[in-house]
Parts: structure tokens; C-alpha cells; sequence
């Protein structure tokens, strides 16, 4: 009954929500309209699409079997927002959150599903005026779709490290690596996929959920993985989105050599989910958006601490091989040298701050990054 | 004891009125309009100017010895400070390089201010007007009243492209309405056999004289952004900065005989194409400006002179008639051309309705030089300027909202 579409696995597609900023207060303006109208008679790859509020648009990527051509594509669509927006007066930012904007300002995009959303949540609909990439990589069925969502799990704290671009929220620096996740967190629907093991243990959930009339779609789940049926993918949805296009098209590019190497090595069990993947899910989690690479995980098999960097260099060293395969070397290398490094989105972000002391000033540095100026 | 009780401590019946009262005064005659106003969902600031146009009036029915009058002239400084600070933000919000990006706009500027002029012109010539007279009525009705744009969007939140590229249409039309008002000016000068340096040099030392004050100004205040720094604590620092050199400029402008206008309009200007290192913080100068604002309408109401409507008589309708078709068909002929939609360029042409109350001082400028071309020019003018002071901002509210950009009414968190 929620049938999943068969497609050519590991082929990858992202999505990236982006800021529309006044390029005079830096501040966001509600120029998503203006913006998605002469889009419209711009020529350029993939979909441009609004999102919950008219500071917000999205971009949406094709179907790419290979980084290389996901980067490409990525490209061409920045550059066609990036320069339709300057001639509307208009600067367009990545980073998981705008660092000061005033979210009771935001305004609903004026379109059915957005209106009926703000009239559910109320002012969390407004405060969910948060930038996310979500990144899909195809699966052949719906039984390796529940089995890679599961297995990805254990990896949600390294998307987290390597993504975060959200230190700022609401005027204040929060402490955090990332403070996006909170305004996800606050949703009744978000969390993770419960431990069925099978796409058709999977439906039978749904068919409750969807009994109950909790939710009226698979939309309606704001978990951090899940599986996309209709697009015959798994949807990893917990990344800020990056200040600039390269390292989104790195991040999927680690995502694609993750699930390339679950799903042909199955290093794990498939017919039960281990009960320690979701034990330390929310620890691991907390522990990556507050601290990024330096965090102290559990692994769920070993019950060891480690630390997040160490992890994510060794699953990196450990992808290796696949991503060979796969073409992706080079923006696996990328992302080793962020950890080395701790050069995040959010360290990033911090030391512009600390040079002028101004976050109109980290808004404009922002924006110039994500044009390629940087 | 004795018997004689002096009163001396008691002032003169009666009391004179100084400034602060007269300040605070309008400030609450405008607070009653403006809350009149919102009730009925109209733009406060027609309140302001409405609560102004009943003291005005008023006049006879004050107790003997009081008259408004007196008074209103020595308001000036409240008035220049309020349009200063209007002219000031008008520029600073303008991105000279949005015109490099966005061509069609330049030529949507540029167009509407030509096609206005010429029809605004032409028309006066058909009913009589001599050409410098024509050309003078023309070069005042080019700009579109920063302050009703500026406010009307500040009150309903507009946001979006309309708005945006009304108020940078505005600031240039403001700014030609100025050259080419001083252009003409000297060519009035040589009409009636002025002296040379009449001629020549009065209008050159306004346009250098203003524009070397307004850059001087930002200068200094970029100078000053840059030694305060930007952190949390300068904030308050560079509003004070910014304050105290707006006062400042407005002041030298008046001491040196120079445009106000054009000083802070040329001073806005420079200080957003000039901070090519972001020093300056974007400040909002919110309530203090707010209270000049008010004072500003107040004041205009009060002056008003409504007779000058019957005067005119029809030439101001034609004259009123051939601006509003200038401005549109300059905006709507770069529709085609633009990334907007020919909606939002109908929009954007009939938010550049209102006039500019800056008009008035203009036109009392002019007949103080020049009482010979007096009276029937300044009464067109002023009739234009009555009659679009309640229709402009009607206007300037029905095009934000048409085109969206209003927040929407009920929004709970407005």
C-alpha cells in the first residue's frame, strides 16, 4: 500500500534551504516570492521551490549517480540565485540559522499546506525559519531503505559536526555548534524512525499513524533519516545547510559512500534493530550539537567513549575504498581535513564575529561565501 | 504691613508659547489624529497631517493674542530636522550598484522623472505659464514625498520589490527634482536681469556648497563608526554619532544658506557608497526620528493652504493629471525589461503619487526671492501638493498592500 519506487541505488539528490537577506539591514526580508517569480524566467538546472516562510527558498537537485555532476549542478543553481537575487537588491546566505533575525517577523508562505502547518504548530511554524540540506540516496527496496536508515543512525553525529553553521540564534551566540536542531526538536513528529526492521513492518506502522489520523502523509515525519518512498530513497535530513555549495555536495557525497558500504557489505544485523543504536541516539546527538568534532560519543556496540573526530576520521579512512568506487575521494578528503581542522561551518562563523564584533557584519561575510567570494 | 501685593511673578496674559510647548503641543495633537487614523485603518500620518489642518484652521477661534501663526515660523527648524532625518535614510537605504545589476530600474528611474517633467511642463505651457515658470512647477512636482513612502512603509511593514524599488525611484526623483529645480532657478535669475553672479553663482554655490556639506558629513561620521567599533556596546555610540552629526548638518546648512535637503540627502548617500568597510552600523534612528516625523505632519497640516486648491483652479488637475501619466508611463514602458511583473510596475507607478511637502518650502523659497512669479505658480503648486497630501498616502498604502507587501492584517504576531 505505501509502495516504495524501485530506482537505481546510490544515485543522490539534495535539497538546500536558504536565507533571503536585505542586503541593507542584513536581515532577512520576505523576498522568497519576488525571488521564485523571476527564477521562473532564469534558465537553470534542478527546481527552485518556497519553503515554510518568505525569507526562505529551496533548491532542489536532479538525480546524480556521481559527486562530481551533483557539484556541477549545485553550482550552475547557485549562480542563477545568486545573480537573479542581486538584480532584485537581494543577498542570499547558506547556514542553519539567520544569527539574528526576529522570527515573530517571519511571514508564512501564502500556500495551502504552509498555511495549514502555521495554523497546527502556531509560532513554531514561524520559528522553523531554520536552513537545512536534507541529502537522499537511493535504495532498491524498501527493506534496504528501513535497514540504511537504522545503520545511518549511528552516523547522525558526524552530519551534525561537519555541517553545523548555526552558532548564532536570535541575537546571541548559543553555545552550540549547531542551534537549528532545537527549533526541529520542538515538533511532536520529529525524533527517529521506530525499530521496525521490515518495509512492510514500516507500513504497518504507517497504516496506525495514518488510522490514528496523526499524520496524513510521510511529510508529516520530522525525523532526523527517513525513508522517502515515492522518490525510492532514504532522506538524511539533520545537516545545517553549509555556508557554500562544496561542502553540501561533499556531505552527500559521504552519505552516498556510507550507504554504498552498508548496504553492499551489510556489516550489520538486518533482521532486528539493535536496541543500543536508539539508547545513546539522543546522547550522541546533544553531545554533537553542543560540542561538534570535540564531542564524547558512546558507541552503541562497544559501550566505549570516543571522540567524535577520531570516529569520523576512521569511518572516513574506512570509506576509502568505496568511495574509489564511487568517484569521491576528493570530497571525502575535503570533509577529513574540516575535522582535522574543527574549520566548520560554525568555527567559521564565530572567528568572522570575532573580527568585527558586528553579526550584520557575519551575515554579509555569509553571504559572500555562499556566492563563491571566499 | 504693607498693603500693596506685587504680582510681578506672574507672567503676562498671554503666556507666551515657547518651542517646547509648541512641540509638545503638535506631538499630541498628532497623537490624537494618528489614533484616529488607525481606527479607521488609514495611514496615521493622515491623521497627523488632519489634526494639523484643524489648527491651522483654528486660528479665530483662539482667545485673543493667540495665533498659531508666529509660531509656525519658527517651526522651520522642526521641519528641516524631520525631513534632514527623512532624506538622510532615504539615501542611506540606497545601493547605488543595484542600478548596475538591475538596468531596467535605472531606466524606470530615469524615464519616469523625464516623462513627468516634460508632460508636467507641456501642459502648464498650454494654459498660459511662461517656460521657466512651467519648467520651475515641473522640476518641484519630480519628486515623490520621501516622508509619505518612508512612513507608509514603515507602518504596514511593507517588504518586497515594490517597495524597495519605490523608495530608490524616490530618491532619485528627490534628488533630480532638486538639480533641476537650482538649474532653473539661475535661468529665473537671468529672466529678470539678475547680475551674473546671481545668475551663476548663487545656484552653484547651493548644488557644491550642499553636496560638499552632505559628504563632509558622512565623512566624518565614517570616520567616527570606524573609531567607535562595532561590537555591542557601540551600538548606542554610533546611534549618538550619527544623531549628533545629523543635527549638526542640518544646522551648517541652515547657517550657511544651503539646501537642507540635498546636504542630507547627498549625506544618506555617501554614507552607504562610501563605507566600503561596513563601519557603520545600520542604526535606526526608530522613536526620537518618529517624534520629528509627527511633528513634521502636524506642522505641514497646519499650513496647508486649502483656499489655494480654489485658486488654481483647473490647470493643477491637468498638472496632477500629466505627472501621475509621466511617472507611469516611465515605470510601466521598463516593465518588459524588468525581473518584476508588469502588476508589480503598476503598483510601483502609483506609489509614486504623493508629493513632497518639500514642495511648500520650495515654492515659499521661491516667492521669497522672486514675488513676481509668486502667486499663480505657488498656488498651483500648493493646490497639487493639498490635493495629493491625502491622496498620496491612500495611495502609497493601496500599492503595498495590492502588491503584498503590507503584513497582512491579523498576522497575530504583527
Amino acid at each position: 500500500m505505501l509502495e516504495f519506487k524501485s530506482v537505481s541505488p546510490y544515485t543522490l539528490g539534495v535539497e538546500l534551504e536558504l536565507q533571503v537577506i536585505n542586503p541593507h539591514t542584513q536581515d532577512l526580508t520576505r523576498g522568497g516570492p519576488d525571488l521564485l517569480r523571476a527564477l521562473e524566467k532564469v534558465a537553470h538546472p534542478g527546481e527552485i521551490k518556497p519553503e515554510i516562510t518568505e525569507s526562505m527558498i529551496e533548491l532542489n537537485s536532479s538525480p546524480h549517480a556521481r559527486h562530481d555532476s551533483l557539484l556541477e549542478e549545485l553550482h550552475a543553481m547557485r549562480d542563477a540565485v545568486v545573480h537573479t537575487a542581486g538584480s532584485l537588491n537581494l543577498a542570499i546566505a547558506g547556514g542553519g540559522t539567520h544569527p539574528f533575525h526576529r522570527w515573530h517577523e517571519r511571514r508564512i508562505f501564502p500556500t495551502e499546506r504552509f498555511q495549514q502547518l502555521s495554523s497546527l504548530y502556531g509560532y513554531l511554524a514561524k520559528q522553523f525559519t531554520v536552513f537545512g540540506q536534507h541529502i537522499h540516496v537511493a535504495c532498491e527496496s524498501g527493506d534496504d531503505a528501513v535497514y540504511l536508515t537504522h545503520q545511518l543512525s549511528r552516523y547522525i553525529p558526524h552530519f551534525i559536526a561537519l555541517s553545523a553553521a548555526s552558532p548564532f540564534s536570535q541575537g546571541q551566540d548559543t553555545s552550540f555548534e549547531t542551534s537549528r536542531l532545537h527549533a526541529v526538536s520542538a515538533f511532536p513528529l520529529s525524533g527517529h524512525m521506530p525499530p521496525v526492521s521490515t518495509w512492510a513492518g514500516f507500513e504497518e506502522f504507517f497504516a496506525k499513524m495514518l488510522g490514528y489520523g496523526i499524520i496524513g502523509s510521510i511529510k508529516d515525519f520530522y525525523w532526523d533519516i527517513r525513508p522517502k518512498p515515492e522518490f525510492g530513497t532514504v532522506e538524511v535530513r539533520i545537516c545545517d545547510t553549509p555556508l557554500e555549495v562544496d561542502t553540501a555536495a561533499a556531505l552527500a557525497a559521504f552519505v552516498q559512500a556510507l550507504a554504498f558500504w552498508l548496504l553492499v557489505e551489510r556489516p550489520y544485523p538486518a533482521d532486528r534493530v539493535e536496541e543500543g543504536l536508539y539508547l545513546v541516539y539522543g546522547y550522541n546527538r546533544f553531545q554533537a550539537t553542543r560540542f561538534g568534532f570535540d564531542a564524547t560519543l558512546v558507541d552503541p556496540r562497544s559501550q566505549q567513549s570516543l571522540v567524535l573526530r577520531d570516529d569520523l576520521l576512521a569511518t572516513l579512512e574506512r570509506l576509502q575504498p568505496f568511495a574509489d568506487i564511487l568517484g569521491s575521494r576528493a570530497p571525502l578528503a575535503r570533509l577529513a581535513a574540516m575535522a582535522g581542522s574543527g574549520a566548520n561551518g560554525s568555527a567559521w562563523l564565530r572567528a568572522r564575529h570575532e573580527e568585527s564584533g558586528a553579526l550584520e557584519d557575519v551575515v554579509r561575510h555569509s553571504a559572500r561565501c555562499w556566492a563563491g567570494g571566499v | 504691613m504693607d498693603g500693596n501685593i506685587s504680582f510681578a511673578f506672574l507672567p503676562a496674559l498671554p503666556p507666551a508659547l515657547g518651542p517646547a510647548a509648541l512641540f509638545g503641543s503638535l506631538l499630541l495633537a498628532g497623537l490624537f489624529g494618528g489614533e484616529l487614523a488607525r481606527r479607521l485603518k488609514l495611514p496615521r500620518l493622515l491623521g497627523w497631517l488632519l489634526a494639523g489642518l484643524l489648527l491651522g484652521q483654528a486660528g479665530p477661534w483662539l482667545p485673543p493674542g493667540w495665533s498659531l501663526h508666529p509660531l509656525l515660523g519658527e517651526t522651520r527648524l522642526f521641519f528641516d530636522v524631520a525631513v534632514g532625518l527623512i532624506l538622510f535614510d532615504l539615501g542611506r537605504r540606497l545601493d547605488l550598484t543595484w542600478f548596475k545589476r538591475d538596468r531596467s530600474l535605472l531606466a524606470a528611474a530615469l524615464l519616469e522623472s523625464a516623462l513627468a517633467f516634460a508632460a508636467m511642463a507641456g501642459v502648464l505651457c498650454l494654459f498660459g505659464f511662461t517656460r521657466v515658470e512651467a519648467g520651475l512647477a515641473a522640476a518641484i512636482g519630480l519628486s515623490t514625498s520621501p516622508a509619505v513612502v518612508l512612513l507608509v512603509a514603515r507602518e504596514f511593514r511593507a517588504e518586497g520589490q515594490v517597495t524597495e524599488r519605490t523608495l530608490a525611484l524616490v530618491a532619485i526623483n528627490t534628488l533630480l527634482a532638486f538639480l533641476t529645480a537650482t538649474t532653473l532657478l539661475s535661468v529665473a535669475h537671468a529672466e529678470n536681469a539678475a547680475p551674473w553672479h546671481k545668475t551663476l553663482l548663487h545656484p552653484l554655490y547651493l548644488l557644491l556648497g550642499s553636496v560638499l556639506l552632505g559628504s563632509l558629513a558622512a565623512r566624518l561620521v565614517l570616520w567616527g563608526a570606524r573609531l567607535l567599533g562595532k561590537g555591542p556596546e557601540s551600538k548606542f555610540s554610533q546611534f549618538i554619532l550619527l544623531a549628533g552629526m545629523l543635527l549638526a548638518a542640518v544646522g551648517l546648512a541652515h547657517a550657511f544658506q544651503l539646501s537642507v535637503f540635498l546636504a542630507l540627502l547627498v549625506f544618506g548617500l555617501a554614507c552607504r557608497q562610501w563605507d566600503s568597510r561596513y563601519a557603520l552600523l545600520s542604526v535606526d534612528l526608530g522613536g526620537a526620528a518618529q517624534l520629528f516625523y509627527i511633528v513634521l505632519f502636524v506642522l505641514t497640516g497646519a499650513s496647508l493652504p486649502l483656499t489655494a486648491v480654489l485658486a488654481a483652479g483647473l490647470p493643477v488637475l491637468a498638472y496632477l493629471a500629466a505627472r501621475s501619466l509621466g511617472k507611469a508611463a516611465g515605470v510601466m514602458l521598463t516593465a518588459p525589461f524588468s525581473r518584476i511583473t508588469w502588476r508589480q510596475h503598476a503598483w510601483l507607478s502609483l506609489a509614486l503619487l504623493p508629493m513632497s511637502g518639500v514642495a511648500i518650502a520650495l515654492v515659499h523659497d521661491l516667492t521669497s526671492l522672486y514675488p513676481q512669479f509668486g502667486e499663480r505658480l505657488g498656488n498651483l503648486v500648493l493646490a497639487a501638493v493639498v490635493l495629493l497630501e491625502f491622496l498620496g498616502p491612500l495611495a502609497v498604502q493601496a500599492a503595498f498592500k495590492g502588491a503584498g507587501e503590507s503584513r497582512p492584517e491579523g498576522d497575530e504576531h504583527a
